[in-house]
């Protein structure tokens, strides 16, 4: 194939403007921005170079944040894997119906998120939530149970949340890779006596390899940006049990009035997820498109 | 023997998600027709006891949203047109062109995402308040646009992937230009991918939050998740009015979805990707 | 032809051109009460103030509690800002401090020769020698509870706190909570916490030099006894905002609460029973002689705006608002909850007509009377400064209640080391 080098730039050229413009001149106004010492917005602050930077660094909140961060990502990732296979490979069945649950089990992602808050504060709910209510009549538990009381309990809930969120969505992509796996290779593994584990790991994961390569970048950098669902629900508390980066920033900016520092953390933690990304894409992305 | 133990499985598994993925939105709706009373009471009911429409006709005729609606919708439409036609350019570009840093222009889209939105919403806000852009449908176009870009491009890519060559060559040996080919073959060929890529930045721009409660002020340009979080009350809950403005809220996507969702379904999961 | 096209476009062009003589001055108010209802009553009173003053149009947008922090700083930074803004009093500070909000001692005294504030409302918004908005309501915490259900128990309404305590266990049965405290770090609990100090002696928490007294005596027993209460309250109380404390109220699921107001979601969700519902001061430490007051919140209007003819607009319109026969319909906007600060408005007959004053009355006469003994932390005896914003939009006081009632510390060292978290947040 002839490298059309001047064509290719004109037809990606007006998105990249319009990135440019939505995003690398904030990104510059930010960086500018965590080199003074302004306060609230539109005050006047001196330049003090790398103070926030240091300062942030070797306060306490930031590795805490940053703890949380790696603990949401994770446990978002588990868990919305497990949910999103588990629906994918049920969705891969011919049964009756399954065009119809395949068209609405993405219900939980076209939703507001705000809705997505009031369904589950609710449904959680101690005085007038069904799950609780359930529980106790069904003599699982004995009391109500506050699900977002406790440091771990709230963490828990809220990756539960979230991941009842996106779910779904990893689902149809994952879907979409299994449909395009060559039927013929596990007809040949049944011949063979293959069990659902061996054919699992050593035939799906491998054909999933590019569906899996985008979803563990894209993926893992939006679950670490989530914001509204956390801040919504547990505003980071108990306790500042999950305040993850994303929080620290908002915080620092609007409760804490410190503009400067909290674009100074912006850039740090940019810094790690492109650090991340860029790991990523080396070390996963050598045999993908 | 293995049939119906794959059997049990499957029924075992439908179950667990149907129930998970569906139960919670039968309850906020039922819930939404009850009484006041009932909906607070300890003893929660999942087939509701009292039935009324107060709350639904509180919030039709006595709160603003309806005008919220009509934002959401015309925030949403226009944010998806404009990110669909430069996804679809962007990704065409992409793939068929195999320019000299083709891959760093791909991977850095991706990477867009490493940006916390907090980050860009003050330098934004400053940005567009300078340029009298704030309080306007622009402000937040421009940010879902922004935000559902890099995601469609890479589906767009794919989807693109799966037209065969041979009909491209075709038209190329016939002398046609590439923007020709974009429209008359590419763009047919790939309309449920096309068509999938448009829900997707429609449903980004639809539960879009943050951007839109700063940037507008107004009442009149309100989205309706805002609407939604102000029309709750700061010192009292009126539950059943949040409940019917919950359900009404997910209404015209899941409308939306009703006409359009197979080909949102089927454009991702019909073989679209492939390895 | 030319002729009659130039005619034509001479004018189309007119309207462009002719400035008006008397432009009409327009006023932008921003508000956080978006309940339709609310929204309604505010539009009605300004559609009155506009036709009365056709040279002013007021227009008003509704904006989220959750964003204004944020909001209205970036606001006066990108030159957009309303020019009239309902201020908090933990706010304000900073907005003063900006240069955003305006001095309005000459304003409030000719407003306080009409009508005559209650001083401690005046005091949340006067400090560094001027006053900087204009108190407009107040809301004030008292203890509600229904008469049968502690009768029912062998309960008096408890005056002190060992009597609370006892209350709280002796109510806690059949599912119902005795008391339902918050425990969520936001600004009810803020409030719900320093009722207590105030009752502990505790409700200064500067000193006069702007360094912090928070940690003493009598805020170690206040969030003590907060601690040992919590024990009685609901198992998600650590979520909780006002609404699901009255939700809580309202379904019977909890016996006490400590709340501005239950009255609307009583009326309207639960049994709206007038007679049995019961209100009454904040309890206090044993020892102490009485009650020594609550803590409450005004809300008041900022003035934005240093344009002349902007300012005096905006002063009409909140001139007008104050007017008795005006102002108990503004502050009635939810009946129930918003109280008067002048003694002129508590004499509102527009006020005490209304269909809930009248079925409530003697509720929102004890809510009355609590209020005037009313303070807030950080607007105590003059010692205000602008650090109280960061303490309180961080909600320190509910994050050092956490410590003790989340994480297990004893009273005395989560209030050292809520201290301490508060000095770093304001260096």
């Amino acid at each position: 194939m002839k490298y059309q080098n001047k064509e290719g730039w004109i037809f990606v050229a007006p998105l990249l403007c319009w990135l440019a413009f939505s995003i690398c001149v904030p990104l510059y106004i930010a960086i500018e921005l965590s080199f003074f010492d302004i306060k609230i917005i539109g005050t006047e602050g001196k330049f003090v170079g790398f103070k926030n930077y240091i300062k942030t660094l070797n306060s306490s909140k930031f590795p805490k944040a940053l703890t949380n961060s790696i603990y949401w990502v994770l446990a978002n990732a588990i868990t919305q894997t497990f949910f999103a296979f588990l629906i994918a490979l049920t969705l891969n069945k011919h049964f009756k119906g399954v065009k119809i649950a395949t068209n609405w089990i993405i219900l939980s992602f076209i939703i507001p998120t705000v809705v997505i808050v009031v369904i589950w504060k609710l449904m959680l709910s101690s005085s007038s939530g069904i799950i609780n209510s359930l529980l106790v009549q069904f003599h699982i538990i004995d009391k109500p149970i506050g699900f977002f009381s406790s440091s771990t309990s709230a963490f828990v809930s809220l990756v539960l949340i979230n991941s009842w969120r996106w779910s779904p969505f990893l689902a149809l992509i994952i879907l979409s890779g299994l449909k395009s796996i060559n039927q013929e290779i596990y007809d040949a593994s049944k011949i063979d006596g293959a069990s659902f584990y061996a054919e699992f790991f050593q035939i799906t994961l491998p054909q999933l390899k590019g569906v899996l390569f985008v979803l563990g970048l894209v993926g893992t950098l939006l679950s670490f940006n989530v914001f509204d669902i956390i801040w919504l629900i547990t505003k980071g508390g108990p306790s500042s049990a999950t305040t993850t980066l994303p929080l620290l920033i908002y915080e620092t900016a609007f409760t804490k009035f410190r503009i400067s520092q909290a674009a100074a953390l912006s850039v740090i933690t940019s810094f790690i997820l492109l650090t991340f990304s860029i790991v990523f894409i080396k070390i996963m992305g050598k045999d993908n498109d | 023997m293995i049939k119906d133990k794959g059997k049990l499985f499957l029924g075992g598994s439908l179950s667990v998600i149907f129930i998970i993925f569906f139960f919670p939105f039968f309850w906020i709706i039922s819930s939404a027709f009850k009484s006041p009373q009932e909906i607070i009471q300890k003893d929660s009911t999942i087939v509701p006891r009292s039935f009324t429409f107060e709350h639904f006709e509180k919030i039709l005729f006595s709160s603003d949203f309806l005008i919220y609606l009509k934002n959401s919708l015309i925030v949403s439409f226009f944010s998806m047109f404009i990110a669909v036609i430069l996804s679809i350019f962007a990704a065409y570009g992409l793939h068929k062109l195999k320019f000299y840093g083709n891959k760093l222009v791909e991977r850095s889209l991706l990477v867009t995402y490493a940006f916390p939105g907090v980050i860009l919403l003050i330098p934004m806000y400053l940005m567009l308040g300078k340029m009298g852009l704030l309080n306007s449908y622009f402000a937040l176009i421009l940010i879902n646009v922004t935000f559902s870009t890099p995601f469609a491009v890479w589906m767009l890519k794919a989807f693109f992937k799966t037209i065969p060559y041979d009909i491209e060559e075709a038209a190329m040996i016939d002398g046609a230009s590439k923007i020709t080919i974009l429209f008359k073959i590419i763009f047919p060929l790939a309309l449920p991918g096309i068509a999938s890529v448009s829900i997707f930045c429609f449903i980004i721009s639809w539960t879009e939050y943050m951007f839109a409660s700063i940037m507008i002020s107004g009442d009149d340009l309100k989205t309706l998740p805002v609407g939604l979080a102000s029309i709750v009350g700061q010192y009292q809950i009126d539950w059943g009015f949040l409940l019917a403005g919950a359900t009404l809220a997910s209404l015209p996507v899941i409308i939306l979805f009703i006409f359009v969702g197979k080909y949102f379904v089927s454009g991702l999961t019909d073989g679209a990707v492939k390895q | 032809m030319k002729k009659y096209l130039s005619i034509l476009l001479v004018a189309l062009a007119m309207p462009f051109t002719v400035t008006p003589v008397n432009a009409a001055t327009e006023v932008t108010f921003w508000h956080m009460e978006g309940v339709p209802h609310r929204v309604d009553r505010i539009q009605s009173l300004i559609d009155e103030f506009n036709s009365a003053n056709p040279d002013v149009v007021v227009t008003q947008e509704v904006q989220n509690w959750g964003e204004i922090y944020a909001k209205a700083p970036a606001s006066v930074a990108s030159g957009t800002a309303p020019e009239i803004l309902v201020g908090i009093p933990d706010f304000t500070p900073i907005l003063a401090e900006m240069g955003a909000a305006q001095p309005v001692d000459d304003f409030i005294s000719e407003l306080d020769s009409k009508y005559g504030f209650y001083s401690k409302a005046l005091d949340q918004y006067t400090y560094n020698g001027h006053t900087w908005a204009v108190p407009l309501w107040n809301m004030a915490i008292s203890v509600w509870y229904r008469k049968s259900v502690l009768e029912a128990a062998g309960v008096q309404p408890p005056t002190t706190w060992s009597e609370l305590e006892a209350a709280a266990k002796a109510l806690t049965k059949d599912g119902m909570y005795g008391i339902g405290l918050p425990g969520n770090k936001q600004l009810y609990t803020d409030q719900t916490i320093y009722s207590f100090m105030v009752n502990s002696g505790a409700s200064e928490i500067y000193n006069s030099d702007g360094s912090l007294r928070f940690d003493n005596e009598g805020t170690v027993k206040a969030y003590d006894a907060y601690k040992n209460l919590y024990q009685y309250s609901a198992p998600d109380a650590a979520n909780w905002t006002w609404g699901e404390a009255e939700a809580c109220f309202a379904s019977n699921g909890c016996a006490m609460i400590l709340q501005f107001t239950v009255i609307s979601t009583y009326d309207s969700q639960a049994e709206g029973d007038a007679e049995d519902l019961g209100v009454i001061q904040i309890p206090y430490a044993d020892g102490m002689a009485d009650s020594a007051g609550t803590v409450s919140y005004v809300n008041s209007a900022m003035i934005m705006t240093d344009d002349a003819a902007k300012m005096d607009a905006s002063k009409r319109f909140i001139s007008f608002l104050m007017e008795p026969g005006n102002y108990g319909r503004f502050i009635n906007m939810e009946p129930g909850l918003f109280l008067p600060i002048t003694e002129a408005g508590s004499k509102d007959d527009t006020f005490w007509n209304d269909p809930v004053a009248v079925k409530y009355k003697s509720q929102i006469e004890t809510m009355l009377d609590n209020s005037t003994r009313g303070s807030l932390f950080g607007f105590t005896n003059g010692n205000t400064f602008t650090s109280i914003s960061a303490i309180s939009a961080q909600n320190l006081l509910s994050q050092t209640l956490q410590l003790a009632i989340i994480d297990g510390q004893n009273a005395a060292s989560a209030v050292a080391e809520g201290q301490s978290i508060m000095t770093e947040a304001i260096e």
